[in-house]
């Protein structure tokens, strides 16, 4: 009934809620990780360009000295030297911002011949020449001046180009890198967000199918066992606390569907116990009253008249015959309780059954002129038991075999030792046991039609006999025609020592 | 970047200067370009022939060498010797002691405030270098300046 702990629905929720937070969590730290190496990648291409600017703008001071100076040396006019005067100034701050841009530049060593050669180029060539040019115009215009000047400011120029076309290509790449990561990052936003929404949803359809679909089914369940239909079972579906619900639901309906059949056997036995005692009533009411009847008139004859000694002793055997009769009443009726209280009390002897047969035919043959009672035994027929209860049995099944052939005719009686059994039957051909009754004619008071049909008992016998011949260790049954008759027979254990006792018992009619 | 700058020329002029210092082979490998300065301790004039400038006068000169950003003390000596041919021009010979070897040049000039001249050859490390000497003058007052700069390749 319990489930596991990774079974559990709670642990499942907890795990797939681990989960959900992991991936978000992880998707939120490559989102970070991008937008941090993207800020990374546009800080290396903003610092490109501002390197690229004062690069530009150092050789454009470089540039503006070399113009001034050559303005200064071609003219011989001051005024011309104003770029190189201005650019001059301006150059130890340009070659320091220079110099700070491209520290942590991979072109560092390129800035650093760069301030050399520029360095070189102020101090060695380009102030020299305007001092020159100022004090010795002629020295200065001579062409290896100028040769110089164009060799120094090629050179420099030329370190200018590669340093910018290498700033240009590290700005290229950062600029490309950033752009790429710009993509990283919303390419697994997008991952991210893709997925946890399929996350979302899978987690939804899983508990919709896992919890609310079990759930409602429950639901649907409960309202049908609620309209008494408790067959209702439930699907063995469904995780953790949730399966447990649905097999926990199917053992109530279970349990309550057992109670209800127990309760209604227990009606249908309350219902036949009242239709047993209405029957008991009935046939005691009417059982008793038909011998009381005679005795009460005959005796009450007896006081009143004078009658003759032969009429007088007529009268007599009839109430000595009902008394009889009410007495064999009594006993069936004591004996039937005893059956259902278990207090049915048997001895435990050798008997022949074979001898109790003969007694019982005997005792038979002279009731009933109309019928012919023939017996056909193996002798002996030992067993152990009780000889007056089998003797009660046997006479009960003639004394049936008698009064439900009202036309009279044949009753054959046989008994035979097989397979360790002893083996009676009781055959008429009498009225035989309609297909609808048959089944409960070891019922106690049932008596089906017999007792429209008039014919006397109180439904007692064969289920006295079924106790009794049961308590035996064996069986009764039948087969009968309705029409054409009926066979009653017995199997009893033989009793293998073989011998019979002679104690045998006389009993009445049933 | 000044603390990483001087380190690397001062070791690009050690290897050319100082070419024993470093543990280097005994001739240049290749293209290089040596830049020191120098301080004129003498000048003669010997004025031959007409009285005043006149071809033939000679000019005589001997500077101290400096590198002063390897040290302040002078790494060598040179001498020039310019005879002149008419005018301002001369032509002029010299020789400049390095620690590393000599280096001889030669050429003609007009100015001494700037002027070149043919690196012809050396001894030691120079042995087998041409190339140009490039002079310009950066102090007027006495005792004059210059900045030579030569830019060698091997022959």
């Amino acid at each position: 009934m319990t489930t596991s702990r990774w079974q559990s629905l709670e642990s499942r929720l907890v795990a797939a809620s681990v989960v959900f937070a992991l991936l978000v969590a992880f998707v939120f730290a490559v989102l970070i990780l991008s937008v941090s190496q993207l800020r990374s990648a546009t800080a290396r291409e903003a610092r490109a360009k501002d390197r690229t600017v004062a690069a530009l703008e150092l050789e454009k001071l470089v540039l503006d000295m070399e113009t001034g100076a050559r303005g200064l040396v071609i003219t011989g006019r001051e005024r011309l030297l104003q770029p190189w005067t201005t650019a001059r100034r301006q150059l130890p701050h340009g070659l320091a911002v220079f110099k700070e841009r491209f520290a942590d530049s991979p072109q560092r060593r390129q800035a650093e011949t760069l301030d050399r050669l520029i360095t070189a180029y102020v101090r060695d060539y380009s102030v020299p020449l305007v001092d020159l040019a100022r004090h010795q115009p002629a020295a200065a215009r001579i062409p290896l001046a100028t040769v110089e000047g164009k060799h120094r400011i090629d050179a420099i120029r030329a370190r200018f180009t590669a340093l910018l076309d290498a700033e240009n290509r590290f700005a290229a790449t950062s600029a490309a890198s950033a752009r790429s990561r710009s993509q990283s990052a919303i390419t697994g936003a997008i991952a991210g967000l893709a997925m946890s929404a399929l996350l979302i949803v899978g987690f939804g359809v899983y508990l919709a199918r896992a919890i609310a679909r079990p759930l409602r089914e429950a639901a649907a369940g409960a309202s049908l066992l609620a309209e008494g239909d408790l067959s209702t079972r439930l699907a063995q579906s469904g995780p953790g606390e949730v399966g447990d619900l649905t097999r926990s639901f199917n053992d109530m309906a279970q349990k309550l569907q057992s109670n209800r059949l127990e309760l209604e056997e227990q009606n249908e036995r309350l219902r036949e116990s009242e239709r047993l005692k209405a029957e008991l009533v009935s046939i005691v009411s009417h059982e008793l009253r038909t011998p009381l009847s005679s005795i009460l008139g005959f005796t009450e004859l007896l006081l009143r008249r004078t009658v003759d000694e032969p009429t007088r002793r007529s009268y007599l055997e009839i109430v000595v015959a009902q008394s009889q009769r009410l007495a064999t009443l009594l006993n069936d009726f004591l004996d039937a309780q005893q059956a259902e209280e278990g207090q049915l009390h048997l001895a435990e002897e050798p008997i022949d059954m074979a001898a109790i047969l003969r007694e019982q035919t005997r005792v038979f043959v002279g009731q009933s002129d109309r019928h012919e009672i023939r017996l056909d035994l193996d002798e002996p027929l030992p067993m152990r038991g009780d000889s007056s209860r089998m003797a009660q049995v046997v006479a009960n099944l003639l004394s049936n075999a008698i009064k439900y052939s009202p036309q009279g005719g044949l009753v054959e009686v046989a008994g035979e030792r097989a397979a360790g059994d002893v083996r009676i039957r009781v055959r008429d051909h009498g009225l035989g046991i309609p297909e609808d009754e048959q089944p409960r004619i070891f019922t106690k008071f049932f008596r089906g039609g017999a007792a429209a049909s008039g014919i006397a008992g109180t439904g007692l016998g064969l289920a006295i006999s079924r106790e009794i011949v049961e308590a035996h260790g064996g069986g009764i049954g039948f087969t009968s025609t309705p029409g054409s008759g009926s066979t009653f027979w017995l199997e009893l254990p033989a009793d293998a020592n073989g011998d019979a006792a002679e104690n045998t018992a006389t009993k009445g009619d049933t | 970047m000044k603390r990483s700058l001087v380190p690397a020329l001062a070791a690009l002029c050690a290897a050319l200067l100082f070419p024993g210092s470093s543990g280097s082979s005994t001739t240049l490998k290749g293209p290089g370009i040596i830049r020191i300065t120098s301080r004129e301790t003498n000048l003669t004039r010997v004025d031959t022939g007409a009285l005043g400038r006149s071809p033939g006068d000679m000019e005589i000169s001997r500077v101290l060498l400096y590198n002063t950003r390897i040290r302040q003390r002078p790494i060598g000596h040179g001498q020039l010797v310019c005879i002149y041919v008419g005018d301002n021009l001369r032509n002029c010979d010299g020789t400049f002691v390095l620690p590393a070897g000599k280096l001889v040049v030669s050429g003609g000039l007009v100015y001494r405030s700037l002027y070149d001249l043919a690196v012809i050859g050396g001894t030691g490390l120079y042995s087998n270098v041409r190339g140009t000497l490039i002079v310009t003058r950066v102090r007027q007052k006495a005792p004059p300046g210059d900045v030579l700069v030569f830019r060698l390749v091997v022959s």
